[in-house]
């Protein structure tokens, strides 16, 4: 299979490059895991609120239906429920559709692979009751399904919190939220007051000493400041963070940097979005993870230079909108975020990881 | 349990189906993952680690952790957090691994 | 949370002991304990344990994490059956991580 441009991962970040790409006459192939466009906002009940000055405030879910339905007038092939397991020697990338490998060969590839949640280990939580806060809402948006009846949750992001608030609305019973520092993770203060306010206590300073149980999870250890607290619950959602998803880069020979405030190791890449590699770009939260603003102001950016290395968007117009979005992206990025990505950028010419032994 | 009225997104849940673990009928809905339909039905554990022989179940359902394998249909090894349930399928849980050598196949 | 017994790596279920263990004797890298332990060679290929061990080895060692590089990430990227990898496809090229493995570099295997 030939392609234009190749997007590897079809979540907001690689929609919205899609847009900017299709909409200017580029063939575009979008290949995706999952069985439905939008990644990670499918399941997004929650309102977002930063967002580039084109979109208004919605629900990710409605967001995700956005982004894929100002695809519908231009030609953008899809290949859901297809992997990348790959790379070939003349640069093609090994796609599967499950029942064969096949090789697709692009101009440009675009990387788009989002995030991936961190664990937090303790003993036992490898049993069967303890997941990850997004498979937990996955679980209740996406599949409509009660994860559980009682829950603890490990971490108090903002993103924690959503799903704790959203877990509750079906009727989980959240006996509380663990936290290993002083104070809560979150940023936004509305949602610890949305959280606080149904009566949900907060143990600070506190971790899981241990997972108790018998074939799934029963009751967990909470180790506090000045003791242990039994919390009996079948259900321990983890909210560990997140972290780029590499290994495509790592596979197509990419170098890569390290910013802790964008999840740690990122790969390297300049202004235009563009890695040591010349033919691939990235963005999303495999450029650093950020907010939804973030998500799509890095597709929009990677999406005009691909537009303009492929001759269908001229150099002063480039310019223009390269410099509208950037000036977007400070705006509405967090200020600790975007610091890391200028410093990371300062950084292309000189990576901390290259030339890696890609096997 | 299945969350037929969502606070949010109505009620979703449309088709459905019947699957079978361990032998036994159960329901799910088309959309649903086979670790959600399992889920649903109260059924948390889906096997046995390899070496310490401690149970399994869903973790991460971004299919990258793999702790969700199942047999479905016949086949080992199945990410059921990133497989569709389907009318009529047969899960069992992964207990072990595979049998890959066997005198039948001359090794 | 320091329970020597915790499982770090859940598919090869290979214990925080078993990991500081090989720090102790000099492990620094991701690759270094996986060699010694098989940490991160069961099914997931060490997406899920990949973090967790660079935080021990940083842990252990002071080394910042920075200075802990990623480990390999070999193709296939993720589980895929046998029955699929021979595919029926006809057109490709050799697959470049193959080509890694055996490739000469100043006269040398890589």
């Amino acid at each position: 299979m030939e392609t234009e441009v190749l997007i590897i991962g079809g979540g907001p970040a690689g929609l919205t490059a899609a847009f900017e790409m299709a909409s200017r006459g580029l063939e575009v192939t979008i290949i995706d895991e999952s069985f439905s466009l939008g990644g990670q906002l499918c399941q997004q009940t929650q309102l977002i609120r930063a967002l580039p000055s084109a979109y208004q405030p919605m629900a990710g879910f409605k967001l995700a239906n956005k982004l894929t339905e100002q695809l519908k007038d231009f030609s953008v092939r899809y290949l859901l429920g297809h992997r990348v397991i790959g790379l070939y020697a003349d640069g093609s990338i090994g796609v599967t559709d499950e029942k064969d490998v096949f090789p697709v060969k692009a101009k440009k590839i675009l990387v788009a692979t989002g995030a991936a949640e961190n664990a937090i280990s303790f003993p036992k939580w490898t049993l069967p009751g303890v997941i990850t806060i997004g498979a937990a809402q996955t679980l209740v948006n996406r599949d409509f399904v009660m994860p559980g009846k009682e829950a603890l949750i490990v971490g108090s992001s903002d993103f924690a919190l959503d799903v704790a608030y959203q877990l509750m609305e079906v009727g989980v019973n959240i006996k509380g939220i663990i936290e290993k520092s002083a104070v809560v993770n979150a940023r936004d203060k509305e949602k610890v007051n949305q959280v606080e306010k149904k009566g949900i206590p907060f143990y600070f300073n506190s971790y899981v000493k241990e997972a108790k149980g018998n074939g799934e999870v029963e009751a967990i250890d909470i180790q506090l400041q000045n003791g242990i607290l039994t919390e009996t619950v079948d259900l321990v959602c983890i909210d560990g963070s997140r972290s780029p998803i590499l290994d495509s880069f790592y596979q197509l020979g990419c170098s890569f940097g390290y910013q802790e405030v964008l999840g740690g190791w990122i790969p390297q890449y300049n202004k235009h979005f563009q890695t040591d590699q010349k033919n691939v770009f990235l963005a999303g939260n495999a450029a650093g993870i950020s907010n939804h603003a973030a998500l799509l102001l890095t597709g929009m950016i990677s999406g005009i230079s691909i537009c303009e290395e492929l001759k269908v968007l001229n150099r002063d117009a480039f310019k223009e909108l390269t410099l509208s979005y950037w000036r977007e992206l400070e705006n509405l990025e967090n200020k600790d975020a975007w610091q890391a990505r200028i410093r990371h950028i300062e950084k292309f010419s000189a990576p901390l990881l290259k030339d890696q032994f890609i096997s | 349990m299945h969350i037929e009225d969502h606070p949010v997104l109505g009620k979703q849940l449309q088709a459905p189906v019947k699957f079978y673990f361990n032998g036994q009928e159960y329901k799910a809905y088309k959309q649903q993952t086979v670790a959600a339909a399992l889920i649903a039905n109260g059924i948390k554990k889906f096997g046995l680690s390899r070496k310490l022989v401690q149970s399994r179940g869903l973790f991460c359902s971004r299919g990258r952790c793999c702790s969700c394998y199942m047999t479905v249909n016949g086949e080992d090894h199945v990410r059921t957090c990133m497989t569709r349930i389907d009318e009529g399928m047969i899960v069992s849980p992964n207990l072990e691994d595979p049998v890959i050598r066997s005198d039948r196949d001359g090794d | 949370m320091l329970d020597k017994t915790t499982i770090i790596c859940r598919c090869e279920e290979i214990s925080y002991e078993e990991i500081e263990e090989v720090i102790d004797q000099g492990a620094r890298t991701f690759d270094d304990v996986k060699r010694l332990t098989r940490c991160g060679m069961g099914p997931c290929q060490a997406k899920i344990c990949t973090n967790l061990v660079a935080n021990i080895i940083h842990e252990q060692t002071g080394r910042p994490l920075h200075k802990i590089p990623l480990p390999r990430m070999r193709m296939p990227l993720s589980p895929i059956k046998l029955e699929t990898l021979t595919t029926d496809s006809t057109s490709f090229s050799a697959v470049k991580s193959v080509l890694d493995e055996v490739e000469l570099e100043d006269g040398k295997v890589r």
